[in-house]
């Protein structure tokens, strides 16, 4: 029983910010754009290109083995101590200077070893040769580790732990006048929040495309809203990544909740010089943070201490995104509820 | 006294080739034909059945027949290839490494070396054996010029007894709602996020209590954990279990106890697992990929195209639709004979027989100055 039916999708694509035009050939080329962000949210898990993906490449490639067959030449393999040789406190240092300088010393050492006893390098003692430089880099790939996980001990994502759930609702009806300056471009909410925000953004009359690298949140506001109706788009994606996707200048408008809160500073600032490279000149910026007093108390004790940040003060958005460019950014408190506003309009 | 041997990179437990090999071996030795298994890398759980394969130079006999398991690179292909003696592909489906490339090139690079293997092996082989059409149009491709279509021998008809506190365990759960069960190694082609995406609709549609158990060893770590990783971020992790390592008995009791098997696999040179659950009467959902609507046929959903909306809409159609269920139910029963199943291990040994019988004839009687290998093709 071959299943030949062809279905049109039952949600058709957006023709504006639906996301990147799959190739002709692609077989997700036919799928709606949420089937087709589900399953690029898997291919995002590939290892290629990282950091991990090329280390393991390059020791595999080391590790192939000799061709021709020979007898193993008695390399007895790095010291054990190699890391408690080195010298240098730094660990740059240590590694660059005193590691490498070990092994290549004892590699020099074993191949004159070789030459005086008129040994025919056969390609087994080839092979030791490369596990030798398998081993360093084993070495140096553990160090590596180490010293990444002094950056998060834990190696703990921030999606593992429960936060507390936005509440945006005290500006949904200051929302429309967000995106009224530059009505003439999209709009883009960069995480979801609840949905009564970003309804209120579509009406404005410009197109909202709202961002979220949550699935299921984005599988309930694709379900709540008409999308493809040219008022609002779903994206399935980190935020920040995203806004790197779009050209410079070209949003009416950009809303940033929950992404904001969380994360380091480097992170938070990434975020904002992205969207403020997005938001056209007359556009509006606007980050609503949690309250800090409101976050504390809102948090298990044990997820408040393993975030990696927590909301910055209003006063200090403001500070930052000075320092970033953005000129006059104004505080609204809140008129009810614990979100606050930081608005910036772009210049001209 | 001349045999038929075998040959594969690695002998292993619970692998397709492994126990395919294993169970060739055994029917040969059971028809009393000298049979030896010989590897390049031993297994420790195999390595008291296999010989290192350089260790055939001097138990060669002249009549011999060797058989290559082929599935992956491995030096014994060149070796084989200038081998005296006639050589049998026996042919199981290389995957194209670019499923490979983004998680493990070492392995892409592999598979490469394999294709390339094929091409030259292929074209010496005097018989080439496809455990499907699938397979056999790639062995043509590669230059084999005589090629039969023989199934894998180690699908048991009838199947194997489930084990029965598994199944009264499961049975017995207080889980709601449909279980999907899914088999194959975590391997790239298996495509298993696939599956996981389609669940995912699933519950978040129609069918809320659905749930996934995916069987299959983590042959590529990265990939098995990026699936877990899937799982979690799409916020069903607790819905999905992987499992590994568990006996024929066990898996067993997973095919009677769930309700669909889904296999969204992109290359498949044969298709155990769905043979298997059609026996044990369980409804198939699969991806026409590769061999799989030959191995299927009628008696299972073969879909042309697998977005997650479609998928779950034939789950879910599926079940919901007893009459039709039970009407592929009956048919998958009986596909494995239809396969000829019951019989590939007697058709496999019956082909190795007629090389051995022209081997043998070629040794008695040789031709002053020419190769003991038949210099053409079966069928001229």
């Amino acid at each position: 029983m071959t299943a030949e039916r062809n279905d049109a999708p039952e949600r058709r694509d957006s023709e504006e910010g639906g996301g990147p035009a799959a190739s002709p050939a692609d077989p997700r080329a036919a799928l709606p754009a949420d089937e087709r962000g589900l399953l690029e949210a898997f291919d995002r898990l590939r290892p290629q290109g990282t950091v991990g993906w090329n280390f393991d490449d390059a020791v595999r490639r080391l590790a192939e083995p000799a061709e021709a067959p020979g007898r193993p030449a008695g390399w007895s393999g790095l010291p054990a101590d190699l890391w408690e040789r080195g010298r240098s406190t730094k660990a740059s240092e240590r590694v660059l200077g005193d590691v490498v300088k070990i092994v290549a010393q004892d590699l020099s050492e074993y191949t004159d070893r070789a030459v005086e006893e008129e040994r025919q390098l056969s390609a087994d003692a080839v092979a030791e040769l490369r596990q030798t430089v398998l081993d360093a880099l084993r070495f140096l790939a553990a160090r590596v580790e180490r010293l990444e996980s002094s950056v998060d001990p834990l190696g703990m994502q921030a999606g593992e732990l429960v936060l507390p759930t936005f509440d945006g609702s005290a500006w949904v009806d200051a929302a429309a006048g967000w995106t009224a300056a530059r009505a003439d471009l999209p709009s883009l909410m960069g995480e979801l929040g609840d949905h009564a925000l970003l309804s209120a953004l579509a009406g404005g009359g410009a197109l909202v495309e709202g961002v979220d690298p949550r699935g299921t949140v984005v599988w309930a506001a694709d379900a709540a809203f008409e999308v493809g109706s040219g008022r609002i788009d779903i994206a399935f994606a980190e935020v920040v990544d995203h806004l790197r996707s779009l050209p410079d200048a070209s949003r009416g408008c950009v809303v940033l909740v929950g992404c904001i809160d969380r994360g380091d500073l480097a992170r938070k600032v990434d975020l904002v010089d992205e969207a403020r490279r997005v938001v056209a000149p007359g556009g509006t910026l606007v980050l609503l943070v949690t309250d800090q007093a409101a976050w504390d108390a809102s948090l298990d004790p044990v997820v408040r201490d393993l975030l990696p940040g927590r909301p910055l003060h209003p006063e200090t958005w403001q500070a930052v995104l000075a320092h970033r460019g953005v000129a006059g950014p104004r505080w609204l408190r809140p008129p009810s509820g614990s979100v606050h506003a930081v608005v910036a309009e772009v210049g001209r | 006294m001349s045999g038929i041997h075998l040959f594969v990179p690695m002998l292993h437990v619970r692998d397709a080739v492994g126990e395919h090999t294993r169970a060739l071996h055994d029917l040969l030795v059971a028809d009393g034909v000298e049979c030896r298994i010989y590897t390049e890398t031993p297994d420790p759980d195999t390595v008291d059945e296999t010989r290192p394969y350089l260790d055939y130079e001097k138990d060669a006999v002249p009549g011999d027949v060797l058989v290559y398991q082929m599935a992956t690179r491995s030096g014994m292909a060149g070796w084989l290839a200038d081998r005296p003696e006639p050589v049998v592909v026996n042919y199981h489906s290389i995957t194209p490494p670019e499923y490979f490339a983004p998680w493990n090139n070492w392995i892409a690079r592999h598979q490469v070396g394999a294709t390339q293997e094929l091409r030259r092996l292929a074209p010496t082989a005097v018989l080439g054996i496809g455990v499907s059409e699938f397979d056999a149009r790639e062995l043509r491709d590669g230059g084999c010029a005589e090629v039969v279509v023989i199934p894998v021998a180690n699908v048991r008809v009838p199947p194997v007894e489930p084990d029965a506190a598994a199944v009264a365990a499961r049975r017995g759960s207080q889980e709601d709602g449909p279980r999907w069960l899914s088999v194959g190694r975590l391997a790239p082609n298996k495509a298993h996020q696939d599956t996981i995406a389609a669940l995912f609709v699933a519950r978040a549609t129609t069918s809320p209590g659905a749930r996934l158990t995916i069987v299959g060893s983590p042959s590529e770590p990265t990939y098995a954990r990026a699936l877990q990783r899937y799982a979690a971020e799409l916020g069903i992790a607790g819905a999905v279990e992987f499992v590994s390592r568990i006996s024929d008995a066990e898996l067993a009791a997973r095919y009677v106890t769930a309700d669909v098997l889904v296999m969204l696999s992109e290359h498949e040179g044969f298709g155990v697992p769905l043979v298997e659950a059609m026996s044990y009467g369980l409804p198939v959902v699969a991806y026409a990929a590769g061999a799989v609507p030959e191995v299927v046929g009628d008696a299972g959903v073969v879909l042309e195209a697998k977005g997650p909306r479609r998928v779950a809409d034939e789950v879910g159609a599926l079940l919901a639709d007893p009459e039709r269920r039970q009407a592929l139910v009956t048919a998958g029963r009986a596909r494995p004979a239809a396969l000829g199943l019951d019989r590939a291990g007697s058709d496999l040994v019956t082909a190795l027989q007629g090389v051995a019988d022209r081997a043998s004839a070629a040794s008695a009687d040789p031709v002053p100055g020419a190769p003991v290998r038949p210099g053409a093709p079966l069928s001229h």
